[in-house]
C-alpha cells in the first residue's frame, strides 16, 4: 500500500500563499516605516520619534498590565467553568455556549454604550473596568479553545482516576486536567492577551488611554510615526508570544491523551 | 424495603449537577454582558424625554442610508468570511499536519497576533503597503501592474475586504485547527485497512466530519466581520458605509438632536441580524459535537 504524498506541494503552496497574504503587507509597512526625513533614505527616525513621544511607555505599560490581568482572570473564571460543564453540568452547556457566543454577536460599540449606561460609577472611574470587558470580548474564543481541547481528552476517566486516588478537586484540575488541555489553555491565553492588547473600540468609547488609542492620537501628528508604531506593535506582539510559546514546558510531557 | 441505598461515590462532589460551580460565570456574564445589552435595548425604545417610543427605529426602515449600510455590512462579512474560512481551513490543515513542536507553537502565536490585530495598526500597515504611495503599490507598478489604474483604492470596499481577510484567515486557522486535530488517526487507519484510498477517506469520512465545524467557524467569522469597527473606522473615515461605523459616529456626538438614541436602535438592529447568524452557528456546533462524544 504505497501512498502518494502531498507533503511538499502542500507545504510549498501554503507557504507561498502565507507569504503573499501576511508577509508582504507587513514587510511593505516595515520598509515604509524606515523612511527618513521627507521620505528620503532609510533611518530609525520614525522609531526614535516614537519612543520619545509623551505617553509611549505609560500607555504601553497600561496595555500590558490590563492584558495580563484579563488573561489571568479569563483562566481563573473559565477553566473551572469549562471543566465542570463537560463533566457534570451538561444541562447548562447550551446556556453557557449561548452566553459565550454573545460577545461576537453584540457589536462591541453597543456593549460600550451599554457599559456607560449600566456600570456603577466606581467602576467607570477606574481603568480596570476594561479588564472585565476584555474578558467578555475574549469569551467566544476562550470557550471554543477550552471546549475543543476538553472534548478531545478522556475527561471523565481522568477525573475518576484522580479522584479515586484521593486527589482533591483543586489538585485534580491543576495537576491532571490543566496539563492535559494545555494546548487549549495556551490558546485561550494567547487569544485573550492579544485581543486585550490591541483592543480599540471599547477603550476609546469609554475614554481610556491604552496603547492603541494613544497610537491614533499620535498618528494625527505623524503618519510615518504611526506606521512605525503599527509595525512595532505587530512585531513586538509576535516576538513576545513566540517567546512565551517557546518557553520550556516544565512537566506533563507524559500526558498524551489523544493528541 | 430492604434496598441498599447507593452511597454517593465521592464525597465532595456528591451534589450531582448543581448550578453552584457555574455561579461565578453566570454572575460575571450577567453583570458585564447581559446587563449592558439590556440597558442599551431599553434605551433604544426611549425618546429624548425618556418616554417610550418606536421613533428610533423609523429611520432604519424608512431611510435609504441606514438600510444601505446594513446591506454593505452584510456583503462585507459574507465575502470576508468566505475568503477567510476557505483559505484558513487550508492553512489549518497544513499546520496540523506538518507544523509540529516548537514551530507549531510559534505558528499558533503568530496566528493569534494576526487574528486579533483587527485594530488600528492594521489600517496603518495597509496604507503603508497598498496606499497610493505604498511600497507594494510601487513594486507592482515597477513590475507593470498599476493597481490604481482602475477603481481600486485601499479606502474602498475592496480595500476593506483585503484588510479584513488579513485577520479572518488566521482567525479561521485558530478556531478550525482543533477540529482537524480532533480527527482521530484510528478513523483514517480503519478506512485504509478496509481498502479506502486517501481520497476516499477524505470524501467519505474526513470532510463529512469536518463540515459542521467548518460551517460553525464560517458563522463565527461572519459575525466577527459584521461587528468589526476599529480597522474600518481608521481606514475608510466613513467612505464605506458600515453599520458599526455609523453607530460609532452617532454616539461620538455628531448627532442631530432628535436622533439621540438612533445609535441604540441601529445596535439592536445588528443584534437581530446577528441572532440569525448565531442560530446557524449553534446548529452547526451541535452537529459537530456529535462526533466527539
Amino acid at each position: 500500500m504505497k501512498r502518494f504524498t502531498l507533503k511538499w506541494p502542500l507545504v510549498i503552496s501554503s507557504s507561498v500563499l502565507a507569504l503573499l497574504i501576511f508577509v508582504v503587507p507587513l514587510y511593505g509597512a516595515a520598509v515604509y516605516s524606515f523612511k527618513g526625513n521627507g521620505g528620503k533614505g532609510h533611518s530609525w527616525t520614525n522609531y526614535q520619534w516614537l519612543i520619545h513621544q509623551d505617553g509611549f511607555y505609560p500607555s504601553l505599560l497600561t496595555s500590558l498590565k490590563l492584558a495580563v490581568l484579563a488573561a489571568l482572570l479569563t483562566l481563573a473564571l473559565m477553566v473551572p467553568t469549562m471543566v465542570y460543564l463537560n463533566l457534570k453540568g451538561q444541562k447548562y452547556k447550551s446556556l453557557v455556549d449561548f452566553l459565550c457566543i454573545l460577545p461576537l454577536i453584540i457589536p462591541v460599540v453597543s456593549l460600550a454604550i451599554g457599559a456607560q449606561v449600566a456600570m456603577p460609577k466606581i467602576l467607570q472611574n477606574s481603568e480596570y473596568e476594561l479588564v472585565f470587558f476584555f474578558v467578555i470580548i475574549a469569551l467566544p474564543y476562550t470557550y471554543r479553545a477550552l471546549d475543543t481541547s476538553l472534548q478531545t481528552i478522556a475527561l471523565k476517566t481522568l477525573v475518576e482516576a484522580s479522584r479515586s486516588l484521593g486527589a482533591s478537586w483543586t489538585s485534580t484540575i491543576i495537576l491532571v486536567i490543566v496539563p492535559a488541555i494545555r494546548s487549549g489553555i495556551t490558546g485561550a491565553l494567547f487569544l485573550t492577551f492579544a485581543l486585550s492588547i490591541g483592543e480599540y473600540t471599547i477603550t476609546s468609547l469609554l475614554h481610556w488611554e491604552t496603547f492603541p488609542t494613544w497610537t491614533v492620537v499620535a498618528a494625527q501628528q505623524n503618519i510615518l510615526g504611526a506606521i512605525a508604531i503599527s509595525v512595532f506593535s505587530f512585531v513586538g506582539a509576535i516576538a513576545l508570544l513566540s517567546v512565551i510559546a517557546l518557553l520550556p514546558k516544565r512537566s506533563a510531557q507524559r500526558v498524551e491523551v489523544d493528541e | 424495603m430492604g434496598v441498599v441505598r447507593a452511597q454517593p461515590r465521592i464525597r465532595s462532589s456528591g451534589r450531582g449537577s448543581g448550578v453552584l460551580p457555574l455561579l461565578p460565570f453566570f454572575l460575571f456574564t450577567g453583570f458585564f454582558l447581559i446587563w449592558p445589552v439590556v440597558a442599551v435595548t431599553l434605551r433604544s425604545f426611549q425618546g429624548n424625554k425618556n418616554e417610550w417610543t418606536l421613533a428610533n427605529y423609523r429611520p432604519i426602515l424608512h431611510s435609504g442610508p441606514y438600510l444601505h449600510a446594513f446591506m454593505v455590512s452584510l456583503k462585507l462579512s459574507l465575502i470576508t468570511a468566505l475568503i477567510g474560512s476557505l483559505l484558513g481551513a487550508f492553512f489549518a490543515y497544513v499546520i496540523v499536519k506538518y507544523a509540529r513542536g516548537k514551530f507549531g507553537a510559534v505558528v499558533d502565536s503568530i496566528s493569534a497576533v494576526f487574528a486579533n490585530s483587527g485594530g488600528v495598526p492594521l489600517a496603518f500597515m495597509f496604507v503603508a503597503a497598498f496606499g497610493t504611495e505604498g511600497i507594494v503599490t510601487k513594486v507592482l507598478k515597477d513590475l507593470g501592474w498599476d493597481i490604481y489604474a482602475g477603481h481600486f483604492t485601499i479606502f474602498s470596499f475592496t480595500g476593506v475586504v483585503m484588510v479584513y481577510s488579513f485577520f479572518q484567515v488566521p482567525l479561521m486557522v485558530l478556531v478550525f485547527k482543533p477540529a482537524i486535530a480532533g480527527l482521530r488517526r484510528e478513523w483514517e487507519e480503519a478506512s485504509i485497512s478496509l481498502g479506502a484510498s486517501a481520497f476516499t477517506y477524505w470524501r467519505r469520512v474526513g470532510i463529512p466530519i469536518l463540515i459542521p465545524s467548518f460551517v460553525g467557524a464560517f458563522f463565527l467569522l461572519f459575525a466577527g466581520g459584521f461587528s468589526a469597527y476599529a480597522t474600518a473606522r481608521a481606514l475608510t473615515v466613513g467612505t464605506v458605509p458600515l453599520v458599526p461605523i455609523i453607530i460609532g459616529t452617532l454616539v461620538d456626538g455628531n448627532v442631530i438632536s432628535d436622533q439621540t438614541n438612533l445609535g441604540d436602535s441601529l445596535a439592536v438592529g445588528m443584534i437581530v441580524v446577528a441572532t440569525i447568524v448565531m442560530a446557524g452557528y449553534i446548529w452547526a456546533q451541535r452537529r459537530a459535537a456529535k462526533w466527539r462524544s
